[in-house]
């Protein structure tokens, strides 16, 4: 495995690990981090979680990670993937701006 | 083989057929860049009759289903639809499942890599018959509508009410006299509805939601149109991806699986392999629009050395990209992560979050229309 390819793997399990048990911590959810693939569907279909839930998945990311999914962001909340490259873009645009 | 009860009036559209798993099924009506933007843009109706259908009484319905598929059947609510699958001995997926609980009733609709008989035969050998199942791919039609203006189609024919319809639900209409169901359950990604209704009206009823879904700029589709829809918006394609990999936990459809159930067909050896760890993973990829090699079969390459196989692509007419499935190694199985395909020195992939797409439908409330 190359350094960057390595690299970018690690930041990105650490970041998955660290939200996926978080999340199923807070839902209660039935299956182990390695049952939760991380393209599943959150919100209607996949995982079928409804409104309330999608509150507890945005204030799972924002205190694991310190940082703020607007409301209107609905597109983020799409998949565990989704909200992890936005978790990485919002880590990268704060180190970029400090 | 069997074949649609419609198909006079498929052939009268111009539907060119093709063979599905035993089954003749209507491949497309016009080229596929236009069936999709009718479906992202409009309204496409295709004909799903050739799923497998089923009715059997409550009563009877919860044990027999739990003890076939995967899924918690038991807590399907009224009204509503369980997504699980069909398993064969070995724990590989046979048939895509819903599951519809309709008050007195239950229905099991089933899109399958095995032939009618076959599926037929695995419920019987389960207790189909003591469980009163009744068949229905003979006696009634399976219609899907899908697209952004796939409500107005549905409000139009069977009143406002189904603008409150959430996804996976089922409510039964009157039409001409009989009793036809409407599921809120596409895999498009954009607004998308099953009907299903018995065959003394399925002529009338494909015709009025034909002439419905013209008014309104849209048209037939076929079912190869919907590959594409369903990679672009990440559901599982049992005829793509399913067929390649065949099992649940490499494609990621363990929300599928109820683990605390005691027994279920195939659920002995899906355990196993759950207990021994998950080795591979399928993983979204995507490379330029004019990279005609990422089909299925290719190999991704990571430092040299062949490490991913393709299992399902498509053309993203959304993002003008091609896109594709392939299972990778747990290790390598992230997003973000640049690959080549088919050599070393072959055209740059990558592996990306899905679902890469961000449909119309989604920036549409129907319970504020």
């Amino acid at each position: 495995m190359t350094d960057t390819v390595e690299s970018t793997i690690e930041r990105r399990a650490a970041i998955i690990a660290t939200f996926k048990e978080e999340l199923i911590q807070r839902l209660n959810l039935p299956y182990t981090a390695e049952d939760l693939h991380e393209d599943i569907s959150l919100l209607g279909a996949g995982l079928g979680l409804d409104s309330l839930d999608a509150l507890e998945i945005v204030l799972c990311a924002e205190n694991c990670f310190g940082i703020k999914i607007p409301d209107e962001s609905i597109e983020v909340l799409r998949s565990i993937n989704t909200i992890v490259d936005y978790i990485i873009q919002e880590q990268d645009r704060r180190e970029s701006a400090a | 083989m069997r074949t649609s009860y419609l198909k006079p009036i498929l052939e009268k559209a111009g539907a060119v057929f093709e063979e599905r798993c035993g089954t003749e099924v209507v491949s497309h009506f016009s080229d596929i860049a236009t069936e999709n933007s009718t479906v992202r843009n409009v309204v496409g109706l295709t004909d799903f009759s050739f799923l497998q259908m089923y009715r059997m009484p409550e009563e009877t319905a919860i044990e027999f289903l739990d003890g076939v598929l995967a899924g918690n059947v038991a807590s399907t609510r009224f009204g509503r639809i369980t997504h699980t699958f069909l398993a064969d001995d070995d724990g590989n997926i046979l048939s895509d499942c819903y599951v519809a609980n309709n008050d007195e009733e239950f229905l099991l609709l089933c899109e399958s890599v095995i032939d009618t008989d076959e599926v037929d035969r695995i419920l019987d050998a389960c207790g189909a018959q003591d469980a009163g199942v009744e068949r229905l791919h003979d006696s009634h039609v399976l219609l899907g509508l899908d697209g952004f203006d796939a409500w107005k189609v549905v409000r139009d024919a069977f009143g406002s009410d189904v603008l409150g319809l959430p996804y996976l639900s089922v409510e039964i209409y009157p039409f001409e006299g009989e009793d036809i169901l409407l599921m809120r359950a596409g895999k498009t990604s954009e607004f998308g509805y099953l009907v299903m209704a018995p065959t003394r009206v399925a002529a009338e009823l494909y015709t009025k939601l034909q002439e419905a879904v013209k008014v309104l700029g849209g048209g037939p589709c076929g079912v190869a149109v919907h590959d594409g829809l369903r990679l672009e918006g990440r559901f599982f394609n049992i005829f793509k991806e399913g067929v390649a990999v065949r099992d649940p936990l490499v494609l990621g459809l363990q929300w599928m699986i109820d683990f605390d159930k005691e027994s279920f067909h195939g659920g002995a050896a899906i355990a196993t392999r759950r207990a021994e760890g998950v080795k591979q993973k399928i993983v979204g990829v995507a490379a330029a629009a004019d990279c005609e090699s990422l089909v299925p079969g290719a190999m991704i390459y990571h430092a040299g050395q062949p490490v991913a196989e393709v299992v399902a692509s498509c053309h993203s007419y959304v993002l003008d990209q091609k896109l594709a499935l392939a299972v990778f190694p747990f290790e390598l199985a992230y997003s973000g992560v640049p690959f080549t395909l088919g050599a070393a020195e072959g055209p740059s992939v990558r592996t990306i979050s899905m679902p890469p797409i961000l449909p119309k439908s989604l920036t549409l409330r129907l319970d504020e229309v």
